[in-house]
């Protein structure tokens, strides 16, 4: 018999959706959604996620994990999400409205306290939106005698709902809770089948659909990461060997790994009494042969700019991770921004060269982070990694290499004519001279941030040479082999709209594009991950095939913009938000249709 | 500026449906909320035997697109369930103890099935039609071609039965004293139906009780209704349409006058100022027949509800028999109900 096409027990052969979980802190919302987007990976789906939380340590603040599942490659999270669980009413009924037309809203219905009209989730549940209330506290009493379990019960509503495989959730439940007590595993292993069983005794009136898997995707070999994650393990298969460090939010999860790992690969670890220290330890560590690095947000980068220029003087290599947050000061700290770039790329007194990468997903943090010890000693200066909170934080799963391309290579140390005097600083054809380190026998150097000689003593008259070869000897960086410093995606030749990008807000472009493609709109992307130096002429190329170039950033004045117009003179369209979250694809999106000259298409009802 | 008045209708069916509408029309400033514990935006539940006919989207069932409550500033509150109403102070709590103003109250909340009593503890192998999900449960439960046996046949059941027959299933009919509820059918009138019934190919039972429901044997049918003389009939789906009984139970607290349902005046006007009812809920007083009286039906609900709406906004409107109660057998053979009219 034939049937419509909307069956809300259908089957479909791709899955895209989106779940935003969001409670209190405490409500146990951001480990509900550790284990799905774990859950998801496990079974072979492509996984983005990004949590947000309060600055407060613990406290009442709000909590909201949001998690893509998808079967095809995605590069952000999604604007609306398509299912929506309220740990914490007062919280999520902010979110109720990024639900999706058709999509799924899962709330607590027994009753806790009186409450005031609109107090509860269900009274702001819009008409095409699916409200599927249960007793996740009793069903947890049930289940456990407690009602703490009830995040987990919720987990497992969503499950059994979607119809999800029980089984994978329990292998990711009992490894979340296997240091704990026993009792606390099958606690929570019987509040998520209590949860499973109301969710699969539901009846599904959303349209939300799980389907296969990623094709060619292996659940077993995916592994979910963080950029932060991502970065420490690049870093240690780089063979990092030295991290000084001083906490800061975004960053600080990079220096806590390592603090447990780096001993272990039987690097040093240590935390310093603030920026400044951890940055001259690094270069002190990096001048001494150690593969040395620190990690930061904005205000320490501000902190470590003068050891940053000691380091381009003194032709230091040593790599800094710099993930960024909202500023000024002490700003947002816990609200993503794109607004160092230009402190990353400018910042420190003279003409300090260094190198910036800008990773845009969780792979390119890992192969940044992997290549950026080999890429400050081949050009011996300052490599800055820049990512920020929301590449920090979000979760994507990564199939990592099976071999490491990122140990170090043997070092060669220079080779000085018997009676000849070994010249640190030598000028070479390629701008970088040979560099020997403290102990090598026979190349004993002086070592400065005063201005000097070949063979490092202070020299003030030959500022002009040096200057031109620090600058002149990172040319080469932008054709680094196996770096992409910029890329193009979506229509070759001429385009209507080019889109170009950086850091965490390309994942956004990209969706746009692919969405302003269906809509017929000609349009490209390039994605700049080397911003110091720049890759002119990749970017110009891109320039000489778009109409028109939209610039979209996560900061007020659009630092890429500026960076990228004042190198090549060339105008662009800035798009800039700052409120603190992600760059939204519909905006993008919008303006690519406004410069094409584009309208909407009519607003359609439904999926 | 006084704040807007707030209208608080509880039900989502047709009455419902058709106040929210009026009372937005009459007045563009005031609130409007609807609370039902349907899941569904309001849809024509006269509509679900299409569920048999394959027609699985619940959106094409709508009266009218969800965005259209939007538009219109139509709180809905669905999944809601109120367990109170408060006539002095004019409060309506719902189940999760979240409580409600309101300045006018319209209940319309309809009623729920009736199962007789001695199947009650059969009641978790009775299928229920009431909502879509509840027809959708019975859809899938039965296999193409499969039986259903249904106890009662009240008009809606009726309509489902012959749905049934013209897509190949077989229907086996255990009539009952609420056959062609809410139509009031004389013994030899009721006789010719259930022949006509026959003749369109279904199996009728009269005269004998189910008296319980087990779930089938491993290898037969899902279901086995047992009667009272003994004998078992085996199907895949058991369904009980024995009329409706008037959902009021929570409005007990409210000071209003109830009897099986809520007595109203002709203006559809409770004895408390402040609170209205329309549908299969209220009884309305016949001046004629000096009695309270129901009024079922698609047709006579509708009109209920927009009446009571222009009521509560100001009008002075009574009540007059929209459909009159009339069944009978056309020249082919085919029953005609006044309460099929939609």
């Amino acid at each position: 018999m034939a049937k419509d096409s909307f069956d809300p027990a259908r089957k479909s052969a791709s899955t895209d959706i989106q779940i935003a979980i969001c409670g209190s802190a405490g409500d146990g919302t951001i480990a509900t959604g550790d284990i799905l987007k774990r859950a998801a990976a496990a079974m072979g789906y492509n996984v983005i996620a990004f949590d947000l939380y309060p600055p407060e340590i613990r406290g009442f603040g709000k909590c909201i994990s949001r998690i893509r599942i998808s079967s095809v490659q995605t590069y952000s999270l999604k604007q609306d999400s398509d299912a929506l669980v309220s740990l914490n009413d007062q919280h999520a009924i902010a979110h109720v409205g990024e639900v999706r037309d058709f999509g799924a809203v899962i709330y607590e219905d027994s009753a806790v306290a009186h409450l005031p009209e609109g107090a509860h989730i269900s009274g702001h549940i819009r008409a095409a939106q699916i409200p599927y209330g249960f007793n996740m506290r009793q069903i947890s009493e049930q289940a456990t005698n407690s009602a703490r379990s009830r995040n987990i019960v919720a987990l497992g509503y969503v499950a059994g709902l979607f119809g999800m495989p029980g089984e994978i959730f329990h292998k990711i439940i009992a490894g979340k809770f296997g240091k704990k007590a026993q009792s606390v595993t099958d606690d929570n292993l019987k509040a998520f089948d209590a949860g499973f069983s109301a969710g699969q005794a539901t009846f599904k009136l959303d349209d939300v659909v799980v389907g296969t898997a990623a094709a060619g995707t292996s659940g077993a070999d995916a592994v979910m990461m963080t950029g932060n994650g991502a970065v420490v393990r690049g870093l240690l298969e780089a063979g990092i060997q030295s991290y000084f460090g001083y906490p800061i939010t975004p960053a600080s999860s990079i220096m806590e790994r390592l603090a447990s790992d780096l001993p272990r690969h039987g690097g040093r670890f240590l935390q310093t009494e603030d920026e400044i220290a951890a940055a001259a330890a690094t270069v002190g560590a990096s001048y001494a042969g150690s593969r040395a690095a620190t990690a930061t947000s904005g205000p320490g980068l501000a902190l470590m700019t003068e050891v940053i220029g000691l380091g381009v003087m003194a032709e230091v290599p040593m790599v800094i991770i710099v993930s960024q947050r909202g500023g000024p000061s002490t700003g947002l700290p816990t609200k993503t921004e794109q607004s160092d770039l230009n402190l990353c790329v400018y910042g420190g007194s003279g003409d300090a060269q260094r190198i910036v990468l800008a990773p845009t997903n969780v792979e390119g943090c890992y192969r940044c982070a992997g290549m950026a010890f080999e890429i400050a000693e081949q050009y011996q200066t300052p490599v800055i990694v820049l990512i920020d909170l929301y590449l920090s934080n979000r979760y994507e799963t990564v199939i990592p290499a099976k071999e490491n391309k990122f140990a170090p290579k043997p070092r060669v140390v220079p080779q000085v004519a018997a009676g000849a005097e070994y010249q640190r600083y030598a000028f070479t054809d390629s701008g970088v001279s040979p560099r020997a380190l403290p102990g090598d026998p026979g190349l004993m150097h002086t070592i400065t941030g005063l201005e000097h000689s070949e063979l490092g003593r202070p020299n003030g008259e030959i500022h002009p040479a040096m200057s031109a070869k620090r600058h002149d000897k990172l040319a080469s960086a932008v054709n680094y082999p196996g770096l992409a410093t910029c890329k193009r995606f979506g229509d070759s030749g001429r385009v209507d709209v080019g889109i170009m990008g950086w850091g965490s807000t390309f994942g956004e472009i990209l969706e746009a594009m692919q969405a302003a493609q269906a809509e017929g709109i000609r349009c490209a992307a390039m994605k700049v991950v080397m911003l110091s130096p720049l890759p002119l002429e990749p970017i110009t190329a891109f320039f000489d095939d778009c109409a028109t170039v939209l610039v979209p950033e996560v900061n007020y004045e659009g630092q890429l913009a500026h960076l990228v117009s004042g190198a090549i003179g060339r105008p662009v369209v800035r798009l800039n938000r700052v409120t603190g979250a992600p760059m939204v694809v519909a905006e993008i999106l919008a303006e690519i249709r406004r410069l094409a000259g584009v309208a909407a298409p009519a607003d359609k009802q439904g999926a | 500026m006084s704040a807007p008045l707030h209208n608080v209708i509880i039900g989502g069916g047709s009455a419902g449906y058709g106040a929210a509408m009026t009372l937005r029309a009459r007045d563009a400033s005031c609130r409007i909320s609807m609370i039902t514990m349907d899941s569904l935006p309001f849809y024509n539940r006269y509509d679900l035997p299409k569920v048999f006919r394959g027609s699985h989207d619940w959106r094409k069932l709508l009266a009218v697109p969800p965005a259209q409550y939007d538009a219109l500033d139509i709180r809905l509150r669905r999944a809601s369930r109120v367990v109170d109403v408060n006539g002095a102070n004019r409060v309506v709590t719902l189940a999760h103890q979240e409580t409600i103003p309101y300045d006018r109250l319209l209940v319309c909340t309809g009623g729920r099935s009736y199962l007789p009593e001695n199947l009650n503890e059969c009641a978790g192998l009775i299928h229920h039609f009431g909502s879509f999900e509840a027809a959708m449960r019975a859809a899938q439960a039965l296999p193409d071609g499969g039986r259903v046996i249904m106890i009662g046949g009240d008009m809606i059941g009726i309509d489902l039965a012959l749905t049934l027959l013209d897509t190949g299933h077989h229907v086996t009919l255990i009539a009952n004293e609420q056959t062609f509820w809410p139509h009031v059918v004389a013994a030899k009138q009721r006789a010719a139906l259930l022949a006509a019934l026959a003749a369109r190919g279904m199996t009728v039972i009269d005269a004998n009780r189910p008296v319980g429901v087990v779930a089938g044997k491993r290898g037969k049918p899902a279901r086995c209704v047992t009667l009272e003389d003994g004998s078992e009939i085996t199907g895949d789906v058991v369904l009980s349409f024995c009329g409706i009984a008037p959902s009021v139970e929570f409005m007990l607290g409210a000071g209003i006058d109830i009897e099986r349902g809520i007595l109203v005046d002709p203006h559809l006007h409770t004895t408390d100022e402040a609170i209205w009812a329309a549908g299969d809920v209220c009884q309305i007083w016949n001046d004629k027949a000096k009695s309270y009286n129901f009024y079922h039906g698609w047709g006579n609900v509708r009109v209920m509800g927009e009446l009571a709406a222009r009521n509560m906004s100001g009008a002075d409107e009574v009540f007059d028999v929209n459909v009159a109660d009339r069944i009978d057998i056309d020249d082919q053979g085919n029953l005609r109900s006044t309460f099929w009219t939609h």
